[in-house]
């Protein structure tokens, strides 16, 4: 790969993607709140004696989905579980947090953690290619499970390739912070300078799907992230 | 079609865009939870009978015309464009469903789909492809005002026939005037259906109350929810809201139709009056004994049938139940019930649109949840799921009697109450 496309992967695409994220969610939401609301309650019956309390339960639980479509429960429960600690996982390669030992070469959940969406991903798409469910996915719903598994199976070369060679190929968390804190400090260093394992490619390819996951997050169903709270209050009164 | 066309069908589709539309547009995850979920996909599984595959049909053209995704990747979200094919989509997925929502319990994230199906039942409207007779039903209920002051007269001579039944049959319990019409200053004003049936049980049961009541002069029927025209239905409901206004009424009792019920209740607004439903009436004469019913009128078990819009999106859940203990007889859960409840099949219009074929076959799981109580009588609340289990009834042999909750109480009277002054 020419340096420059790795540069513009690493620095100013990194940059270009946090923007259209961010832009993107809150035009979002304001093009929501500025839409009129429905003239008349959608609740269901019975009602919970706590609304709140109900929705938030219904949206962090899926008691639903438990109830109805188990296995897909574990999984998808699991995969929003281990999502969560991954985003943690990459906050603490910024300099300063510290889930983790300053000096580790493996993140959060020493892999387990990219391991648990990779096959949460696949069942997700598995499941996707046969029967009833497959007639009602379109195209858009396997590309994007396509870009997951792509980027948590590059997540996890990453992380698998930590543990290779301890002198000299690894790249731990003190690199990744120093990359980190010149991408927050727009120091426009080369990245290449600060990362030096042999694996580099797998981790500009890691963020380069990284990128499209943010690009595209704000104009996909993910923005359930947002609305699945909202949707269940909804539902509850 | 031609463009004029598509071009008014997409401004109606834009009218509907509120924030809870957009949410339940944008949000589905096609996780196909729901899929279980209908009644007709139970009875013949067919992705275009799940909720998701209903809601995609017009997904598909929100995604074509409503989102930037449309005009840059089409083929991401599989779009589609308006023309006639896609418009003889969109009349099946609307009507097929009976608005339900049953679905809505299953889904993570909540999507109502009768609202999605909202969108389609305009589209049609627009397209003056909407099944005619609904249409007609509706304006013929809207036209009830108009036509008021001159149809009053035959009403009352009618009311006056009908009161001669009451008296008949319920000598004890009819008091002056057996059917008051119009009455300034009633307690209630109970709100029937244009059959008999909706009104004598319900004038027997009030007498025997000594309620200070009164009946309108309109139907509680509202065809413009069913065709799903959203100023018809308003305009179907002003007239019942304009005559309790002027009458005073305190409280306006819905006879046993789940929509006009949760129409009345829910979706317009707060009122000088409040609203409830005839159920609730009765359930409250009983618990405060103002009127007493004989044991061992109802023979064999009974079951009770939750209307869709009345218990899952109206909220009337025990008191049915606690009046049909009243009556004495073996009471035998469906299972699932109340909010979980499977839909008759003849909701959303189905009824009175006829399709006596789609609503049989579509409401097997029905049939099989009637036969498994094993009881002798299903009573209800509701017009359409009376008429549709009868159907069902004889259409699979179920050998039961479908009754309505008021005629069971009204056959089951004992006099007034006790604990009522005068009783
Ligand atoms: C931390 C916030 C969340 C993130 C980042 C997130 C992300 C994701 C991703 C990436 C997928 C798989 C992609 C797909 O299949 O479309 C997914 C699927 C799903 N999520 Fe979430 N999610 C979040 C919160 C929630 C919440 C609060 C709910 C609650 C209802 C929820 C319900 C679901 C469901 C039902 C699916 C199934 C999708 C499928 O079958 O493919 N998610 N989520
Ligand atoms: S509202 Fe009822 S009929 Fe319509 S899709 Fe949902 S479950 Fe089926
Ligand atoms: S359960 Fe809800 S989110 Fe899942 S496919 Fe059905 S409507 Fe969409």
């Amino acid at each position: 790969m020419a340096g420059w496309i790795g540069y513009f992967i690493m620095v100013p695409m990194v940059y270009i993607a946090v923007a259209v994220f961010v832009i993107g969610i809150l035009a979002r939401v304001a093009r929501l709140l500025a839409s009129p609301k429905h003239p008349f309650p959608l609740r269901l019956y019975p009602v919970p004696s706590s609304a709140r309390l109900c929705a938030l339960k219904e949206t962090f639980l899926m008691p639903q989905v438990r109830a109805h479509a188990p296995l897909f429960w574990v999984f998808l429960i699991l995969f929003h579980i281990a999502f969560l600690f991954l985003f943690l996982g990459h906050l603490d390669l910024i300099p300063g947090i510290h889930l983790m030992p300053p000096d580790s070469v493996h993140m959060l959940g020493h892999g387990f953690i990219g391991l648990t969406v990779t096959l949460a991903t696949f069942y997700f798409l598995l499941r996707r290619m046969r029967g009833t469910l497959r007639e009602i996915s379109v195209l858009g719903d396997y590309l994007l499970l396509l870009l997951l598994i792509l980027l948590f199976l590059t997540g996890d070369t990453v992380s698998w390739a930590n543990s290779w060679n301890p002198d000299g190929f690894v790249i731990g968390k003190v690199e990744f912070g120093d990359y980190l804190q010149s991408l927050l400090g727009f120091t426009f260093a080369n990245p290449r300078d600060l990362l030096p394992g042999s694996h580099y490619i797998v981790v500009v390819l890691h963020v380069l799907l990284a990128n499209l996951f943010l690009i595209l997050f704000p104009f996909t169903k993910i923005m359930h992230t947002f609305f699945a709270l909202p949707m269940n209050r909804l539902r509850r009164g | 079609m031609d463009v004029a066309l598509q071009e008014t069908l997409k401004g109606l589709f834009q009218t509907k865009l509120n924030r809870e539309m957009r949410l339940y547009l944008d949000t589905c995850a096609r996780c196909g939870v729901c899929i279980e979920a209908c009644h007709v996909y139970a009875s013949r599984p067919e992705a275009r009978y799940t909720a998701v595959g209903r809601a995609e049909v017009i997904r598909r053209l929100f995604r074509q015309y409503f989102k930037a995704e449309g005009g840059i990747a089409p083929w991401l979200g599989e779009t589609i464009a308006l023309d006639d094919p896609t418009l003889e989509k969109v009349y099946e997925a609307a009507y097929t469903c009976t608005g339900c929502r049953r679905c809505m319990t299953y889904c993570p994230f909540g999507i109502d789909t009768q609202m999605i199906q909202s969108i389609g039942k305009l589209l049609l409207i627009g397209a003056d492809r909407e099944p005619k007779l609904l249409t007609m039903l509706a304006v013929k209920d809207a036209a009830t005002t108009e036509i008021y002051t001159e149809t009053k007269a035959d009403f009352e001579t009618a009311m006056k026939n009908l009161e001669a039944e009451v008296i008949e049959k319920w000598r004890s319990e009819a008091g002056e005037k057996a059917i008051p019409v119009g009455a300034i200053g009633s307690d209630v004003l109970y709100v029937a259906l244009a059959g008999k049936h909706s009104i004598i049980p319900a004038a027997a049961i009030m007498n025997a109350a000594q309620e200070n009541w009164s009946l309108s002069y309109f139907e509680a029927v509202n065809f413009g929810a069913f065709v799903g025209n959203p100023e018809k239905t308003q305009e179907i409901s002003a007239r019942i809201i304009d005559e309790a206004t002027r009458l005073g009424a305190r409280e306006v009792a819905v006879c046993e139709c789940g929509t006009a019920y949760r129409v009345l209740k829910h979706q317009i607004g707060s009122q000088p009056f409040e609203v409830i439903s005839f159920v609730e009436l009765i359930d409250r004469y009983l618990e405060a004994g103002r009127i007493r019913l004989r044991p061992g009128t109802l023979e064999g078990r009974v079951t009770y049938h939750d209307p869709c819009q009345m218990g899952r999106n109206g909220g009337v859940l025990e008191a049915p139940r606690r009046v049909l203990r009243h009556l004495g007889a073996e009471f035998v859960e469906m299972e699932p019930n109340r909010g979980d409840n499977w839909c008759c099949g003849g909701g959303g219009g189905l009824v009175a649109m006829g399709e006596k074929d789609f609503r049989m076959w579509s409401a097997r799981v029905k049939a099989d949840q009637v036969k498994a109580t094993g009881a002798s009588v299903v009573a209800t609340a509701c017009e359409n799921c009376h008429a549709q289990l009868s159907d069902l009834n004889e259409h699979y042999e179920l050998g039961t009697r479908v009754a309505f909750l008021s005629s069971l109480v009204a056959d089951a009277l004992a006099g007034r109450g006790r604990s009522h002054p005068g009783g």
